[in-house]
């Protein structure tokens, strides 16, 4: 059974270093739109992708986009010469960016993300305004449903001044 | 007696909170259900995403019944 939860949780656990972006990261500030997949932000480094790796080697990790759907094999190879990785795993699919289109690559989506509290520890999430410039960027239906619901919690978060960091 | 207000309310009439702001109104004239997004504002952010957890399981449920309802199940 899909955990997108369980997928957050095994990233912070490896120390993958990362940023939260993408619909859950919509989810996580409160869009209603449900969301069948996590997306992050990554640095491609070899140490930091073989730390992905090893978060889901029990997942069963695979290339969702390739043909036959290529298990996740890192080689020192393949570690220089990848920019994105989508995966599907038992755990759910987790698509993993070297850049974000509207923000940046990691460096720049990592200035425009927080530090954000979760059950078992600190990930770092792209802030609401980022996220908003990437899902404009992107343009799709439900990317401009998504922006005008985070336009609207954006709002009234500010207006109540509760628990809220954009 | 139910007044009319309520009556409409009970009808599905949305009533704007008293600190809605143009994106809020905005978002609602665009068809949003701005209730979903109260209901899921008294949420904790990781309760948010177990609900997109249990969500998704209910999506996936209603699939596989479907499958079996159509016989294309594997």
């Amino acid at each position: 059974m899909e955990q997108l939860t369980e997928i957050l949780r095994r990233l912070h656990d490896a120390k993958v270093e990362f940023s939260l972006i993408g619909g859950f990261a919509s989810r996580h500030y409160g869009v209603t739109l449900v969301t069948e997949d996590v997306d992050i932000c990554t640095r491609f480094t070899p140490e930091n992708l073989r730390r992905i790796e090893t978060a889901f080697k029990d997942f069963h990790p695979r290339h969702r986009l390739t043909t036959n759907k290529l298990p996740l094999e890192l080689t020192d190879e393949l570690c220089q010469r990848l920019k994105s990785m989508y995966l599907t795993t038992d755990l759910g699919i987790l698509d993993c960016l070297g850049e974000v289109a509207g923000v940046g690559n990691i460096d720049a989506v990592l200035r425009q993300s927080n530090l954000r509290d979760f059950p078992f520890g600190q990930c770092y999430v792209l802030k609401i305004d980022a996220l908003m410039q990437a899902k404009q960027a992107v343009g799709r239906p439900h990317d401009l449903i998504t922006i005008a619901q985070l336009k609207a919690i954006k709002e009234k978060m500010n207006n109540r001044e509760l628990y809220f960091n954009p | 007696m139910i007044d009319e207000a309520t009556l409409a309310q009970m009808n599905g009439e949305y009533v704007m909170p008293p600190d809605a702001g143009p994106a809020w109104r905005e978002a609602f004239a665009r068809g949003i259900d701005m209730s979903l997004i109260e209901e899921n504002l008294k949420r904790s952010p990781w309760e948010r995403l177990l609900a997109n957890d249990s969500a998704l399981a209910l999506i996936r449920a209603m699939g596989e019944a479907k499958a079996v309802f159509d016989g294309t199940a594997h």
